[in-house]
């Protein structure tokens, strides 16, 4: 198998590196206080390869940053103190927004080691916030775009029953058998009721995500549900789709995006297979929490290439196909639920993506792991 | 009233021609059934273009098949393949495309390759059963 984000991670510290310092120190920080600040702080460091977190302290310990630091396996710290002495950071940051943290601080933290608080590390929660922000906005934007690949099919999900409405209506109007008539008007009335299953399941679809809306998603259901929108954005007749589900399985994150995320993955399999093959969509409880995989048998991707696919404007797709954002922000996605991606692939034979997701993995009482 | 089976014809009474109806999905094949036989066609039905060349190449249907109104977006072997087989094995019977989706692109290529129309649905019955005529006339010519 091929391990995806530490390839990613390497290629990041090179090219930041070769922007910034041709030898860069990895940047060792420490974070005070793991509340909302801390743990957006410990999100955003995380994912930059040349910073290094040494560890997160806060008091309380329940704060949601120290869940996140265990998911991590960054080190948690009670005392300031402690984490100062065992990790000798090269910069601490302070966001707890308590002032008498200050002065702790000053007499705690030795010479030489840096200190960000008060209004800078404000500054950063800010930058972080939009950052955040900007990223929902291109998930949006790229969402977007790939409706614009769903004009073939919705066209032709639309004109089919009004073809058929227009035939039946037309008949109707010489149609002489009472009886017949009665069978063609509910005829009409079935196929108008197909036409509005479509703008139902695309208004739901295209909706912008709240960023607020994050709760347990039933991830069987948000793949059957991927596979509905998917039908618009690739022909689906030929392809064989085998389903195994393990019942009950969820995962936690923004169930919009996690149907992004599905959608994008089955249609790039779809798109992989030209046209026939065999899609599967798989769910297990794993050790490490739910997994799902989508594999295809289509044409796989070349290994020098399966590096860079995570990459943003990486894209294989012909000019106006494809934005090259689409594993982009499925990868964005994942990270932000805490879970990874991973793809296995042989050329010729097809790719399988596999996604974990950290927690609960069963509704059900004592799971089924 | 005549019946039908995918692909073959049982029965019949009048004959204005014989139309093979290329399409997945039984209601279109039935309201395009529906107009035609009105207008005195006899129709033949596949629900791909698999089973489409199957049913021109049996039987008698490779001598009497007059115009063919074929989907795009269908499973197996498309619209898009059906064509280019049926243009080039059998070049005297006139195509009609029917699809759900208007693409000026998709519609100059297949004109290009000798479909001699493109229609959108939904398509009143008219101007299908005038483009029927239209096709059935270049057939004759085709045969003078």
């Amino acid at each position: 198998m091929t391990l995806f984000s530490p390839a990613i991670s390497d290629r990041r510290t090179e090219l930041q590196g070769a922007a910034q310092d041709p030898t860069p120190l990895p940047m060792k920080v420490a974070i005070i206080g793991a509340g909302r600040g801390g743990t957006a702080l410990l999100d955003a460091l995380h994912q930059i390869g040349t910073i290094g977190v040494v560890g997160i302290v806060d008091i309380n310990p329940s704060a949601p940053g120290l869940r996140r630091a265990q998911e991590l396996t960054v080190p948690i710290y009670d005392r300031v103190s402690n984490l100062l002495k065992n990790q000798q950071p090269s910069l601490v940051m302070d966001v707890t927004g308590d002032p008498t943290m200050e002065s702790v601080l000053q007499k705690e933290v030795p010479p030489g080691t840096n200190i960000v608080n008060g209004q800078t590390s404000r500054l950063l929660w800010l930058l972080i916030q939009h950052e955040t922000g900007l990223q929902a906005e291109l998930l949006h934007a790229e969402k977007l775009a790939g409706i614009g690949s769903f004009a073939a099919g919705i066209a032709h999900d639309i004109n089919n029953p009004l073809q058929l409405i227009l035939g039946l209506a037309e008949n109707l109007t010489e149609e002489t058998d009472l009886d017949a008539v009665h069978l063609q008007a509910r005829d009409i009335i079935e196929a108008v009721k197909r036409t509005t299953a479509i703008c139902r399941d695309l208004t739901s679809y295209s909706r912008r995500t709240s960023l607020q809306q994050e709760g347990l998603i039933s991830v069987n259901a948000k793949l059957d549900e991927a596979l509905k929108i998917a039908r618009y954005a690739v022909a689906l007749q030929d392809i064989e789709i085998r389903k195994r589900y393990q019942p009950d399985m969820i995962a936690k994150g923004n169930p919009d995006q996690l149907l992004h995320v599905f959608v994008n993955l089955i249609t790039n399999a779809v798109q992989a297979m030209e046209h026939q093959g065999i899609l599967t969509l798989e769910t297990t409880a794993v050790d490490e929490g739910t997994q799902i995989r989508v594999s295809d048998t289509g044409s796989g991707i070349a290994p020098e290439l399966l590096n860079r696919i995570f990459d943003p404007f990486f894209t294989t797709k012909p000019p106006g196909k494809g934005t090259g954002l689409g594993l982009y922000n499925i990868k964005n996605v994942i990270h932000h639920m805490h879970g990874t991606i991973t793809v296995e692939s042989q050329v010729g034979r097809g790719s399988t993506f596999t996604l974990t997701f950290p927690g609960e993995t069963s509704q059900s009482e004592g799971g089924s792991s | 009233m005549s019946e039908f089976k995918s692909g073959f014809f049982v029965g019949g009474e009048s004959c204005n021609g014989r139309v093979l109806i290329v399409d997945d999905e039984p209601d279109i094949r039935k309201v395009v059934r529906m107009t035609l036989q009105k207008a005195g066609y006899d129709t033949l039905e596949a629900e791909n273009g698999e089973k489409a060349i199957e049913v021109i190449n049996s039987g008698e249907n490779r001598l009497l098949l007059d115009v063919m109104i074929c989907d795009i977006r269908m499973p197996k072997v498309n619209g898009i393949e059906a064509i280019a087989y049926f243009r080039q094995n059998y070049p005297r019977v006139p195509l009609i495309v029917l699809t759900g989706f208007p693409d000026t692109d998709m519609a100059t290529s297949l004109l290009r390759q000798g479909v001699v129309d493109y229609l959108v649905k939904p398509v009143e019955g008219e101007k299908l059963k005038a483009s029927v005529g239209r096709a059935m006339e270049q057939r004759e010519i085709a045969h003078l």
